[in-house]
């Protein structure tokens, strides 16, 4: 009888680090921002785009796109929309409560653009958290970018995320900040449509634009069609996609594209690279 | 900016002839709008249409026992009334400003009559029309689907 083989060594990758929650803040009815400080050790400084892994307790782990962090604290921000179980018990954590996490994993936002061009925000429903880091950037280094707009789309006013934040960008002079909804109640003095719809009030030069857009895929190929439209290079549109991700570091498998794996070689993306695979039915 | 001004940068206006351009002003005044105000009403007859220069219009629809539905919001550069185009003429919905707001206004009647002796300009302004209908029919059947609730 041969002695049992020793378990492999966990790669340090896939250690979570404690962190505990500092702040809480109900944004809609099913989505809530949450601040999570380190315990012991602290994740490395994350790009606008890139991901964590966070695991709750005895209950799961789940990817979640970051959606604010501090540099000076370390502390990391997510936006969590309760849709599972992992998700609804992020959204019931008390400040104090630990949870841990991993990462910041994946690729980010193409926020290092050149020669002042100009930036296209185009967010719909959850898709504003993951871009949210991208407008702190963009604020943080105004100068080198052009005309910067932010078009966000909701299913209705009560949907609308960061409503504080949205207001103060709208009142900064060199933002163009727009909101849609799909579906007004009384009281909505702002825009109803389609977030392409608003395309055509902002002032952007599409062959020295840089887009970028987060949201249901079926908005993000209608929206990546409009821009094309307009005359935006497909290789300047990138798109944040959302998988089943679970190792998170491309060994899984689970969250295979095509010939990616959206941990990995995600889950920002160029749409130019993608294109013929958001037309594959279920993929 | 002069209204002819306005109308000749009006992106919708783009594949015009500077003589259609001054054509099409000819039928063209400036209208002005408070907050609030209605515009035009369901079923009136659709002889004036509209390209915004500012502010905001909301597209109503009018329900017995409940408050207007805005259905969407045309804002600066968008075209308002796409029903003085074709029979019979009448709108289809409320248009009412949301913001004070400020248009071109144009006598469709008289554009109407234009594109009945003149080929080109008829053809320029169907495309026009019908590039928004088009695009509009996209976002509804966009919105239909109901994007952004859970799952995706």
């Amino acid at each position: 009888m041969t002695a049992p083989a020793a378990a492999p060594p966990i790669r340090e990758e896939m250690l979570p680090l404690p962190y505990r929650v500092v702040g809480s803040r109900r944004e809609t009815h099913d989505t809530v921002t949450v601040e999570f400080a380190p315990q012991h050790g602290a994740l490395d400084h994350p790009a606008p785009g890139q991901f964590t892994m966070l695991y709750v307790f005895g209950i799961g782990e789940v990817p979640i796109s970051i959606a604010g962090y501090t540099a000076g604290t370390a502390v990391i921000t997510h936006s969590v929309r309760a849709v599972g179980a992992v998700t609804d018990a992020i959204c019931a954590l008390d400040r104090g409560a630990q949870v841990g996490l991993r990462g910041p994993y994946g690729v980010g936002w193409p926020v290092a653009v050149e020669g002042g061009r100009d930036l296209v925000v185009i967010a719909g429903g959850i898709g504003l958290a993951p871009l949210r880091p991208v407008i702190h950037h963009v604020v943080e280094n105004r100068q080198t970018y052009g005309a910067v707009s932010l078009i966000y789309g909701a299913r209705t006013p009560d949907d609308v995320l960061y409503t504080d934040e949205l207001r103060d960008w709208r009142g900064r002079f060199d933002l163009d900040v727009e909101v849609t909804v799909d579906r007004a109640s009384n009281g909505w003095h702002g825009d109803v449509g389609l977030v392409t719809n608003l395309l055509g009030r902002i002032a952007f030069r599409p062959d020295q634009t840089v887009a970028m857009t987060c949201g249901p895929e079926i908005m993000m190929k209608v929206v990546a069609r409009d821009l094309i439209g307009r005359g935006v290079d497909p290789d300047g549109i990138a798109l944040s996609l959302e998988r089943n991700m679970k190792c998170a570091i491309g060994f899984c498998g689970h969250c295979q594209y095509g010939p990616d794996f959206v941990c990995r070689d995600g889950p920002v993306v160029s749409y130019a690279a993608v294109r013929d695979r958001l037309r594959v039915d279920e993929l | 900016m002069k209204l002819i001004e306005t109308i000749a940068d009006s992106r919708l206006l783009a594949h015009l002839a500077a003589e259609e351009i001054d054509l099409l002003a000819t039928t063209a005044h400036e209208a002005r709008y408070s907050a609030g105000e209605v515009i035009f009403n369901e079923d009136e007859e659709a002889n004036t249409f509209y390209i915004v220069r500012e502010g905001k219009i909301g597209l109503e629809l009018t329900s017995p026992r409940r408050r207007p539905i805005v259905i969407q919001t045309l804002g600066h550069g968008d075209l308002v009334g796409l029903s003085w185009m074709f029979p019979p003429y009448r709108w289809s919905w409320r248009a009412r400003a949301i913001e004070d707001t400020s248009a071109v206004a144009f006598d469709a009647v008289a554009v109407r009559r234009q594109c009945e002796t003149d080929s080109h300009l008829a053809l320029v302004v169907l495309r026009i029309v019908a590039d928004q209908a088009v695009a509009r029919l996209h976002s509804s059947r966009t919105q239909m689907l109901d994007l952004y609730e859970f799952p995706r």
